[in-house]
């Protein structure tokens, strides 16, 4: 396991990875080259660190390694950058660096998820600025002739304090040329960072710097990209969604199409894109009439005979057997609790897959300029977009990964939700374009972009809860599903170990963290176990992924469906008995300090995670778990302000209107963002149907970065949860997905839009994620408020009106 | 070859006539604000205006609109401020975005009829256009907030006009 820890990695951390600095210690001030990066991004300049360049017209530009795909996250980091720089918010600029093998050793790992961002960069970002501004402060003394202790930065200026004269950035960076540096880590750890509640920027509704060319249409999304003498390509739906194999092409009737190109049958080695086949032609529309003309024959292979039914079978005989299941907690003594219990409760849950939809369809051109690969296309990823296309390139091309130069250019993603990290499409455009000797831009249809989504996985959920003396006093959670964890080891299973992992196989022992986490939750149970049960054949056939909050999406509601269960059983009130396990006792006190000392006995969970990428921005973990500081405290504080706001058990509720309450702590055990939600919903007792008259969301992520902009987050997350229990179902039939369109997958629009009142708490710890969390309360909250109002359990997401009108059936 | 008239130029479109409206908007004129999101009909996302109405432009062909006047997000206004865009930017609406063109198109046909909507016509009316990113509790507000500007505009001019 290639687990960081320790002070070799937080080394890197400020040692600007450049390779041409890498043999001193130092942030340089005034550094001559940055690497490559000078060839990549020329800008002229003064670039303390690879984060900004202040450039002599006093404009700072901050460069972005995240994607941009509708979380402002640029706007956040510039925010946390500009606080301590003192640099005027009008003054600030954003960029994003080319994705290159000389890049990523500047910049690190590109990649975006698990609502990590502001959670793993605030403490650098921010050190980084107060670098920036104390060179500053001392150069700006040196135009003034003054003395640095008497001069103070704000505003892009450095003003003597006493004589009130006072210099511009700009000005500073046109008279000396700068060159201080930091020895590392001495001088970081020195730095003296501003306390929470004395930020003007931070904190601060700053304006998105991303949406004025959103409201115009002048924004540049993947699908936006025209290169001279392109040639459009459309993709045949495959026979299945994964394993089937090309047999034969026949083209004659797609000749007959003007501007039909020629079809391709794309390399599929590696096991990405397999089955494969796309028409190129001079204009798209041609391409997508080619593109059904074509006769494909293909062996539809091993997935070909599977539907969502076959795998939840099998999920129900997997669990059975005790042998197959790995522990992921275990405390206390699991068995002897439930045999001593009063009572025991058993239940199943069930939940359906469901797929991210962006509005953007999967996208990419590639163009082949002087033997170099540039890609075009906006992906969660550039660094593991680029590692793919190596890999792959170096299968098709029989060269070594090291001979392949790739360039991968990045644009606003027009929505990622964990569905813009598979590189399929970059791929096949890139082996077209070899083909065809011409630039490609491979559009995937709506049709298309369903028939080769990456789910999340299909989940079967059993508990059990001992009861005694009125209180939970064990609770056993067995999940079976399809882990993604297996898939994203690809490259050794094909030959192509291009991201240096050890085999999955050899890791057998460890458990995919990303198909489980959620059910760690922060209840404080005497005696606990959850074991991980995986099913091979679902990873590959469905293709698992991630999708906005990854497990917690599923996980939270089977816990929070369960925890209401319990307080029925137990004649209790399901918020004071929530509130009377959020003790923050044991394992759920979090970790006592923000920030990371090496040694620090870590929370156990923190050795069982899998997490073997080459993770360059190393101290990330640790800043993942300063945010648990407070523990399950902080979750009961959300709590009570959501039942509060809410009115639970005190507003007047008309007949067949229930409430539910649910708490989550997505995105990981080591990385909670605390946040309760209260859904009110009334139930048609007629006809099953059920309105959402209002959601409640409480939540504290820490430090809030920008107000405005994360209840907007929150918002459209607490309704992305909403689409997902109401609207959104995907199934398997025959080894491909039934649903095609807008028409049979269909997600809320704006009349099934409630009132959402959403309340902020900003308690000033370190920052986490917002763009993510609320969603995964939504769902149990609306269960729980459905069982609230008619007395009718749904134990199955999505929540169908048939199922709430079979469940009154069955109660009369 | 079907003469359009766009934003107020007029262009020869070198597609078969049969071609959607979208891709020769997109591809042919470069025109990328307007974006492909279901091709059906089904999302709204390539919404323009043909003679003044929000139209999706998946679903006509380019053939069918010789001599209609269409208007594209990048032609809605000469300073990109038109009030349903300042209205956008104020309630800070857009995530990813991709979805704003068409919505924005849609609320401005929306209001050039009426400026005076109420809540359940500004549903009514924006229903059909999807968001992914779940914009739409801002998109409510944002076209109230639209509507306002209009509508002092609207005051302002009629004043000027009879104190003048
Ligand atoms: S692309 Fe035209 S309505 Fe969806
Ligand atoms: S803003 Fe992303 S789809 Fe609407």
């Amino acid at each position: 396991m290639v687990r960081s820890t320790g002070s070799a990695t937080t080394r890197r951390e400020f040692l600007i990875r450049s390779a041409a600095t890498a043999a001193g210690a130092f942030l340089s001030i005034g550094l001559p080259a940055l690497g490559s990066i000078a060839a990549a991004q020329p800008m002229a300049g003064f670039t303390p660190s690879i984060w900004f360049t202040l450039t002599p017209d006093g404009k700072v530009t901050m460069h972005i390694v995240k994607a941009e795909m509708g979380q402002h996250i640029g706007t956040a980091l510039a925010q946390i950058i500009a606080e301590e720089l003192e640099v005027k918010w009008e003054d600030v600029r954003l960029d994003s660096p080319l994705e290159s093998v000389e890049n990523f050793a500047i910049y690190g790992l590109a990649y975006t998820v698990n609502s990590g961002s502001v959670t793993t960069e605030f403490d650098r970002l921010s050190r980084a600025g107060a670098a920036g501004r104390i060179a500053l402060i001392e150069a700006g003394a040196q135009v003034l002739g003054a003395k640095e202790s008497d001069c103070t930065a704000s505003n892009s200026r450095v003003t003597e304090s006493v004589s009130g004269r006072s210099v511009s950035y700009g000005e500073i960076i046109q008279k000396v040329k700068i060159d201080r540096k930091f020895a590392y880590p001495e001088d970081f750890k020195t730095i003296k960072l501003k306390a929470s509640g004395t930020y003007n920027i931070v904190g601060k509704s700053m304006p998105a710097l991303d949406i004025p060319t959103k409201v115009t249409g002048q924004a540049k999304y993947g699908i936006d990209v025209f290169l001279p003498n392109m040639v459009y390509g459309a993709v045949v739906i495959p026979r299945t969604r994964y394993g089937s194999r090309v047999v034969s092409i026949d083209d004659s009737e797609a000749r007959n199409i003007p501007g039909f190109v020629r079809a391709v049958k794309v390399d599929d080695s590696i096991g990405k894109c397999t089955g494969w086949v796309v028409a190129l032609a001079e204009r798209f529309p041609a391409a997508v009439k080619a593109a059904q003309a074509l006769k494909v024959q293909v062996d539809p292979g091993p997935y070909a005979g599977i539907d969502t039914s076959v795998l939840f079978e099998e999920y129900s005989q997997t669990i059975k057997n005790d042998a197959a299941g790995a522990n992921w907690v275990l405390e206390g003594d699991i068995d002897k609790s439930l045999a001593g219990a009063e009572k025991v409760l058993e239940i199943e849950y069930t939940t359906d897959m469901v797929c991210h939809a962006t509005m953007e369809p999967l996208n990419a051109t590639v163009h082949v300029v002087d033997g170099a690969w540039h890609v075009y296309t906006g992906t969660q990823s550039t660094s593991f977009a680029r590692m793919t296309l190596t890999a792959y390139l170096s299968k098709v091309l029989g060269q070594k990964p090291e001979e392949i130069k790739i360039y991968v250019h990045e644009s606003v993603l027009g929505g990622g939700f964990g569905g813009k990290q598979d590189y399929d499409e970059i791929l096949a455009a890139a082996y077209c374009a070899k083909e065809v000797g011409r630039p490609v831009k491979l559009i995937q249809t709506r049709e298309s972009t369903f028939a080769t989504s990456f789910p999340r996985t299909p989940t079967y959920h059993k508990l059990k809860a001992g009861l005694k003396n009125g209180q939970l006093v064990a609770m056993d959670h067995d999940i079976c599903c399809g882990w993604m964890g297996p898939r994203f080891s690809v490259g050794k299973k094909y030959g192509t170990d291009w991201l240096q992992l050890d085999s999955w196989d050899a890791k057998k022992e460890d458990i995919d963290q990303w198909s489980i986490g959620g059910s760690d939750h922060w209840y404080d149970i005497e005696n606990r176990r959850v074991r991980a049960f995986d099913s091979d054949r679902t990873t590959w056939a469905v293709q698992a992924s991630a999708l906005r909050t990854v497990s917690n999406s599923y996980n939270m509601f089977v816990v929070e469906s369960f925890m209401d269960e319990v307080a029925h059983a137990l004649n209790r009130d399901p918020l004071e008995f929530r509130l009377a396990l959020l003790n923050g006792k044991g394992s759920a006190r979090g970790i006592p300090n923000a920030g990371y000392e090496p040694g620090t006995p870590s929370d156990y969970y923190m050795d069982r995670l899998w997490i073997s990428l080459p993770w360059p921005n190393d101290n990330s973990w640790p800043m993942y778990q300063s945010t648990t500081v407070g523990g399950a405290l902080r979750l009961a504080n959300c709590l009570r302000v959501a039942a509060g706001r809410a009115g639970w058990r005190a507003k007047k509720l008309s007949p067949n209107t229930g409430m539910g309450i649910a708490v989550s702590s997505a995105e990981e055990r080591q990385s909670p963002t605390w946040v309760a939600g209260i859904a009110e919903v009334t139930v048609d007792p007629q006809a099953g149907t059920y309105k959402i008259n209002r959601l409640t969301i409480a939540m504290d992520p820490g430090t809030v970065i920008n107000p405005l902009n994360a209840k907007s987050q929150i918002q459209g997350a607490a309704l992305w949860g909403l689409s997902q229990v109401m609207a959104e179902r995907l199934t398997l039939k025959a080894g491909a997905f039934e649903q095609s369109n807008f028409h049979d997958y269909s997600p809320i629009r704006l009349a099934d839009v409630p009132p959402i009142d959403v309340e902020l708490i900003d308690s000033g710890h370190h920052p986490s994620g917002v763009g993510e969390p609320a969603s995964t309360v939504v769902a149990p909250a609306v269960a729980n408020a459905i069982y609230d109002a008619v007395g009718v359990r749904v134990r199955h997401m999505p929540i169908t009106a048939e199922a709430v009108l079979a469940g009154l059936r069955k109660k009369t | 070859m079907p003469n359009l008239t766009i934003n107020g130029q007029s262009y020869f479109a070198d597609a078969p006539p049969d071609t959607p409206l979208l891709w020769v908007i997109r591809e042919d004129l470069r025109l990328t604000g307007t974006k492909y999101g279901c091709g059906v009909g089904l999302c709204g996302s390539c919404t323009v205006h043909i003679d003044g109405h929000a139209v999706r432009s998946c679903a006509v062909t380019v053939g069918s609109v010789e001599g209609a006047l269409i208007t594209t997000i990048e032609g809605l206004s000469p300073t990109g401020l038109h009030p349903v865009q300042q209205a956008w930017i104020e309630h800070q609406v857009p995530q990813c975005g991709y979805c704003q063109s068409g919505q924005i198109m849609q609320a401005a046909a929306l209001l050039s009829q009426n400026s005076n909507l109420s809540e359940q016509q500004i549903v009514d009316g924006m229903n059909g256009n999807l968001c992914r990113c779940a914009t739409y509790s801002r998109i409510v507000g944002a076209v109230r907030r639209a509507a306002e500007i209009m509508n002092r505009a609207a005051e302002i001019t009629h004043e000027g006009a009879s104190h003048g």
